[in-house]
């Protein structure tokens, strides 16, 4: 299990495109990934549970990546939020 | 009878719409200038080029999401499918300018309820392109997500056939 922690730093935090873009992105990875902020915890795949977070900018965002490939896909997680723009 | 068994199996319910949200122009989502619509990143659906700044519920279900700058709202339907209807394209900077909000989180809706009004001119005049995605996020839980595009809809006319 890896756990990555980010600052949102996009002022519009994540709003329906960026949602769906990570979701996108999780989606074709083989571990698990959640995504939590201090009150809720969200499986990243699910883009209405994601959206549901309620995130904004300056917000802090932990990820959970478990599987047999989360080495692999914890980086492809960090390089897809700057893709984004998000952080 | 076969009929009769059928409505008691429920099979009968294996189409169901997702009727129009607001007036206008029916489009597929191809012809939306924002590639995470039209390339279907968010799902399947369709979009309304809106000649009205009224957007009802096109389902009984739940409000799922109302964000809260009033552009996007997301709702869970009657029969499972996740429903997202977003105002415009880059209107999240518009940060609820010009937008205004109904109904609130977990709410639950019928067809027709009143979720949010915008003022299209306003939205038009600051350079926004005001056209209306209608995103089922689930596509893939459904066995078809059918578009009815290329004419003008009324308010709760027919914009989506799902099958399940």
């Amino acid at each position: 299990m890896k756990q990555l922690e980010f600052t949102i730093t996009d002022p519009l935090g994540i709003h329906a495109r960026p949602a769906g873009q990570l979701c996108k992105a999780v989606g074709s990875m083989g571990s698990s990934v959640k995504i939590a902020t201090d009150a809720k915890e969200a499986d990243a795949r699910r883009m209405m549970a994601v959206m549901g977070l309620g995130i904004k900018g300056g917000m802090t965002v932990k990820f959970t990546v478990d599987g047999a490939s989360e080495e692999e896909d914890a980086q492809k997680l960090e390089a897809t939020l700057r893709e984004i723009g998000l952080i | 009878m076969f009929g009769k068994l059928k409505e008691k199996l429920g099979l009968h319910a294996a189409l169901f719409e997702v009727a129009a949200p607001l007036a206008g122009e029916a489009v597929p989502l191809g012809a939306v200038d924002d590639p995470t619509f039209s390339e279907e990143i968010l799902g399947k659906g369709a979009a309304v080029r809106p000649s009205e700044g009224r957007v009802v519920s096109p389902v009984d279900g739940k409000v799922e999401l109302m964000f809260d700058t009033g552009h996007a709202v997301s709702l869970h339907s009657a029969e499972g499918a996740d429903v997202l209807i977003h105002i415009g394209l880059d209107t999240v900077k518009l940060a609820g300018k010009y937008f205004t909000i109904h109904k609130g989180n977990g709410d639950a809706v019928k067809k027709g309820d009143l979720l949010i009004e915008f003022d299209l001119d306003a939205i038009r005049a600051e350079g926004y392109d005001p056209i209306v995605p209608v995103i089922i996020c689930n596509s893939e839980a459904f066995a078809s997500v059918e578009a009815h595009t290329g004419t003008t809809v009324a308010a709760l006319g027919p914009l989506l056939t799902l099958q399940k």
